[in-house]
């Protein structure tokens, strides 16, 4: 058999290479391969070039992203948006005027259910946070040193992969962390700390229940704010978690660390599902 | 009693989010520059949130993103180009600000910072074409409708940055790789 009625040339050696060529030509080239050592070499060669440029480029993958393009991601203020989830109370406030007692407390349970538990995850996560974020000595029951089998433990005990973000670029040194009571499930927290020895808590639940982010629903979820005696806390749901990011520190700082926070998270997650590479 | 400080604050975008570390690396491989590159990735996601009706459904929105900053640098290089001031900026500049990634370790650094470097010698049109095809292993067809261009016209600039880094970066014979 004819090797081939065109001569292999570069185009064909390139597409071999980054696994383009048509099944036919791929064939001649293997043909080829065998009886030409020199054309084995040069595709050995761009191969290791390939996985050189890879080898080069890939970490760059796992650098932190930075606060501003994380803003940069955030849906802009203006435009025609959907009402917010935080406006139907407002909404079901006036439907219970006007279609009476008994559907209104309806409605109102349901908001309640929907709208309360949030607001019952911030406040505990406020208190929580006071509490441990005051106590000098023992503020965490796994210190920051035994990272790894406190990420474990954390995971196995909220049957949640838990990640504890690295917000050393922000200033703040993980401390630690321990499992707190939550609702119905445990609450793990994980504690952090700045030179000037102030105290962030990011505390995750899994709660199925209170899952109300739609599938593939774009931007309907948000961070939301609130402020317990003093302490703020960032709060928000992702997938079947929820996130709370609590400190003294003022609400713009504290929405800083909570975008990073979330970046981080939401990058591992596109790691963590992304298909394997070649 | 708690009380809701003020209105929520959308989440980042997870698809954009998920889609940032790709679009950083194809900023850095055309701009050079930590600052600059990161400043292609800022523009990109404002005017993606100006198109977001374009964003379809089932479409891929990394190449949807990666059309658009490639636009926007061609862009602000006919502008820097058009602005005598900003002669070295130009394209094919070797005065490109290569850093290596943070993670690197100390033996790493040596040879990726080779390798930075040379890739940084082609011209940028090479060295996008290099990144899509080799390490984001995307098909000629999809970069050739993501850059504008033939076909035929991906191919040869491929070729060419190949050519010239096979010289260039010191290749090794059989068996190096597995010594990592």
């Amino acid at each position: 058999m004819k090797s081939a009625v065109r001569p292999i040339d570069d185009a064909d050696i390139n597409a071999y290479v980054d696994g383009q060529l048509a099944a036919d030509r791929a064939t001649a080239v293997e043909e080829a391969l065998q009886r030409d050592a020199g054309l084995a070499e040069r595709v050995f060669a761009l191969r290791a070039l390939n996985a050189e440029l890879t080898d080069a480029l890939d970490p760059i993958l796992a650098e932190p992203i930075p606060e501003r393009l994380l803003a940069a991601a955030t849906p802009p203020r203006a435009g025609q948006r959907p009402p917010r989830r935080w406006m139907l109370p407002a909404f079901a406030a006036a439907a219970t005027l006007v279609l009476g007692l008994g559907i209104g407390w309806t409605v109102r349970g349901v908001l309640i259910e929907q709208s309360g538990t949030p607001t019952t995850f911030a406040r505990q996560a406020a208190f929580t946070h006071a509490l441990y974020a005051a106590d000098a000595r023992r503020p965490v029951e796994v210190w920051a040193n035994e990272e790894k089998s406190l990420v474990t433990w954390l995971t196995k005990r909220l049957g949640h992969a838990i990640h504890a973000p690295d917000l050393n670029p922000l200033g703040y040194a993980l401390v630690g962390g321990r499992l707190v009571a939550g609702n119905e499930k445990p609450t793990a927290l994980l504690m952090y700390e700045n030179a000037d020895k102030e105290r962030l808590t990011l505390q995750v639940r899994k709660d199925a229940k209170h899952v109300d982010a739609k599938p593939g629903g774009a931007g309907d979820t948000a961070f939301r704010y609130a402020i317990e005696n003093g302490v703020g806390v960032f709060y928000w749901v992702d997938d079947d978690c929820g996130y709370a990011l609590s400190g003294t520190l003022d609400r713009t700082q504290l929405l800083a660390l909570a975008r990073v926070v979330y970046g981080q998270l939401a990058a591992l997650e596109a790691i963590e599902h992304a298909p394997a590479r070649r | 009693m708690t009380r809701d400080a003020d209105p929520p604050v959308d989440l980042p975008h997870p698809d954009l989010v998920a889609a940032i570390p790709r679009l950083r690396r194809y900023a850095r491989v055309l701009a050079g520059d930590h600052a600059r590159a990161d400043d292609l990735v800022q523009d990109t996601l404002a005017r993606a949130w100006e198109k977001r009706r374009l964003w379809a459904a089932g479409t891929d929105l990394r190449a949807w993103l990666f059309t658009i900053m490639h636009n926007l640098y061609v862009n602000q290089l006919a502008q820097w180009r058009r602005d005598s001031a900003h002669d070295s900026l130009d394209a094919d500049a070797d005065g490109l600000a290569w850093q290596v990634p943070v993670r690197a370790n100390q033996a790493d650094r040596v040879e990726l910072q080779h390798v930075l470097r040379e890739m940084g010698r082609l011209p940028a049109e090479q060295r996008e074409v290099l990144l899509l095809a080799a390490v984001e292993e995307l098909r000629y067809e999809e970069i050739a409708k993501l850059l504008s261009v033939p076909v035929g016209t991906v191919m040869s600039r491929l070729s060419r940055a190949r050519e010239k880094l096979r010289r260039i970066v010191d290749l090794p014979p059989a068996g190096l790789r597995a010594v990592k």
